[in-house]
């Protein structure tokens, strides 16, 4: 494990790397900042450019990205009450508020800091874990790949909010359709390509994440209509932020919500499915339990504890989200799922395999979290009065200019002018689904597991002679399987649960 | 209430795994891998019946009974925006990238409201050449720059 960090460290700690890591960060940051433009959308973004590095380079900027956004998500959260993602929803409970009251800029540090202990602690569990879940998981076969493939898809349940699983299963399998675009990789016949050699090779993941997630954002933004007197309370906000200094009561405070929500967020962002903003709800939710009477109604006015704990819990879970991702080669999260995508465009298979074929990506991607937090707290954090300006941007320029970044990002890659009709027309499609509340993240899934699991399912029978048998013979796969039914099912049946147990309360109180 | 958010994206869907579903009679098989257990169609046979199965689910069962609102929306411009990003697909190779890029910027920006000639020029242009050196000249992106009647 030494020689590995070493090796990390070595990679990560390259001038050319460090560059990247800075630059990932402050993009990330800014473009976080947004409101509307979470992770996936900075990350994708990123993309076109992460493709002419090499893996290392490409994937530590990434990580910088996705980290610097989650960052950038917060500052939205905390000066203008405009959480860019789903994640930081919980931050801005206490730390609106307390910007409110003149303390945005000590809000801004406590968020910086509490990102930045559970990155680093977050990072550390990352190493302890990683190589030893790799380790087991290279007695693998192609028949326990594709049910790993098959639980990946199944953790959509959990993507899915409250009675949202059907909605979630149909797009997770129009994304696997999607998948199906293109020649057939065994036996080399066209699929679905209508006729069109542009389709031949099937669809780019990388347009149809820009789609989905930059143009349709921007899109939305255009559909519903700018409202120029909200931004007018944004640049007085940004152009406000108060000292940034925190007292040594706040960090005793702060200490032990830290070392707690890091272990939390940790174990949530592990599991497939669940994700930063699972972790974040939760955290704020233990803390407030546990802060007593007197200091749990300072929660929602501005608690030290109520702003350090979401904070740390969601950058704990966004490393987390990575154990899956590196070990088994399935992603927890959207965001994890683009950065499967763009590293199978480099050619590399996440999974077991990494950790021994390519261990300068496997570990560079970890050193680098730890750079990542700490040039996220020596450089933004100083910097932040300057980026928030972001947010004093006119929408009118803004708008257009994510859309030029999106379409150009894609044609800059395959110079094929149908790559940007065919873009637009996702675009639009992206659009009308989000229009009726279809969450977009569990249909990139189905479109990068899609093509992996078909593959492995075609090996695994041909090992075992066209036999459907190994599904319930092979006892890990019988088990993987399991797993995936249950992760799918259970969602779906708990507000039966749920139903069932009030019945019998309400009968036994009426007893 | 028939037509809420599910229903109207259950339906959407569900002509589209309609679709999906025909054409997988397109798909070509050889006669020896007709009697394989998993063909080239197995995949998308399989998921075109679950996706009508789960269209089908979302529009008897809908969750979300929110109905769709047409006239919260600004369509006209959201309509203009994707003409104008379709209009800049087939530009950029004969006008080339700085004068299409430029006429996109500065029709986007005056689509959303910026009135002043002079901001519409000075903010889309320096830009645009900006970005054209920078990925000419510094990540080696070859682009054409000026349209094809100019080029030698």
């Amino acid at each position: 494990m030494l020689d590995g960090i070493l090796i990390g460290l070595t990679t990560a700690f390259s001038m050319q790397n460090i560059m990247f890591v800075i630059m990932g960060c402050l993009v990330g940051t800014f473009i976080g900042m947004l409101p509307g433009l979470g992770p996936m959308s900075a990350i994708a973004l990123m993309i076109p450019i992460a493709a002419s590095l090499d893996p290392s380079a490409g994937i530590i900027l990434m990580a910088a990205v996705y980290y610097g956004a989650i960052f950038g998500g917060s500052t939205s959260s905390i000066l203008i009450n405009a959480p860019g993602v789903a994640s930081t929803v919980a931050t801005s409970f206490d730390g609106y508020p307390m910007a409110k009251s003149g303390k945005a800029g000590k809000a801004l540090a406590i968020a910086a800091y509490s990102s930045f202990s559970g990155g680093v602690v977050a990072a550390f569990l990352l190493i302890l874990t990683a190589p030893y879940l790799a380790s087991v998981s290279l007695s693998f076969q192609s028949t326990d790949y594709f049910a790993l493939m098959v639980l990946g898809l199944s953790a959509v349940a959990a993507f899915a909010g409250k009675g949202e699983v059907i909605k979630a299963l149909l797009m997770t399998v129009f994304g696997l359709m999607l998948s199906t675009v293109g020649t057939d990789q065994t036996i080399g016949v066209p699929r679905f390509t209508l006729g069109m050699i542009d389709l031949v090779d099937g669809i780019s993941f990388l347009l149809l994440v820009m789609a989905t997630f930059a143009l349709s954002e921007a899109l939305m933004a255009i559909l519903k209509k700018v409202d120029e007197s909200k931004r007018e309370e944004e640049r007085k906000a940004a152009a406000e932020l108060g000292s940034m200094a925190v007292t040594k009561e706040e960090v005793k405070e702060m200490a032990p919500v830290i070392g707690r929500s890091s272990i939390l967020g940790f174990i949530i962002g592990v599991l497939p499915g669940a994700g930063a903003t699972i972790a974040s709800f939760l955290a704020y939710g233990t803390e407030q339990r546990i802060a007593g009477a007197k200091k749990g109604k300072l929660f929602g006015k501005g608690s030290v504890r109520g702003l350090s704990a979401p904070e740390t819990a969601n950058n704990a879970a966004a490393t987390g989200s990575f154990v899956p991702l590196l070990t088994l080669g399935i992603p927890g999260s959207g965001t994890t799922a683009i950065m499967l995508g763009a590293l199978i465009g480099y050619g590399i298979q996440p999974g077991p395999r990494l950790y021994i074929d390519q261990p300068d990506v496997f570990w560079s991607v970890i050193v680098s979290m730890w750079l990542g937090n700490i040039i996220l707290l020596v450089l933004n954090l100083p910097l932040i009065p300057y980026i928030a300006r972001v947010l004093a941007v006119p929408a009118r320029f803004l708008l257009p200019l994510i859309l030029f970044f999106s379409l150009i990002g894609v044609y800059f890659v395959s110079f094929n002018t149908f790559d940007i009709q065919l873009m637009v027309l996702f675009g639009l499609v992206a659009t009308i689904l989000r229009l009726l509340s279809f969450s977009l993240a569990p249909m990139i899934l189905g479109f990068i597991l899609g093509g992996m699991m078909e593959e492995n399912l075609r090996r695994a029978l041909l090992i075992n002679n066209d036999s459907w048998a190994f599904l319930w013979e092979r006892p890990l796969t019988l088990a993987i399987l399991i797993i995936a039914v249950l992760c799918l099912f259970v969602p779906m049946l708990s507000p039966v649960f749920e139903k069932m147990r009030r019945k019998t309360k309400g009968t036994a109180s009426a007893d | 209430m028939f037509f809420t958010k599910d229903r109207i994206g259950g339906i959407l869907l569900l002509i589209f795994c309609c679709i999906y579903a025909l054409k997988i009679g397109n798909i070509r098989l050889l006669p020896f891998q007709a009697d394989q257990a998993f063909t080239a169609r197995t995949m998308p046979e399989a998921l075109a019946v679950m996706g009508i199965i789960l269209s089908m689910a979302l529009i008897i069962f809908p969750t979300n009974r929110e109905r769709f609102s047409i006239k919260e929306f600004n369509w006209p411009l959201g309509l203009a925006f994707l003409l104008l990003m379709s209009l800049y697909g087939f530009t950029v190779r004969p006008l080339g990238f700085l004068l299409a890029t430029s006429a996109f910027l500065i029709a986007g920006f005056a689509m959303l409201g910026e009135r002043s000639p002079i901001k519409l020029v000075l903010v889309a242009v320096p830009l645009v050449v900006l970005f054209w050196a920078l990925m000419n000249y510094g990540l080696d992106v070859t682009v054409q720059p000026l349209p094809s009647f100019l080029r030698s």
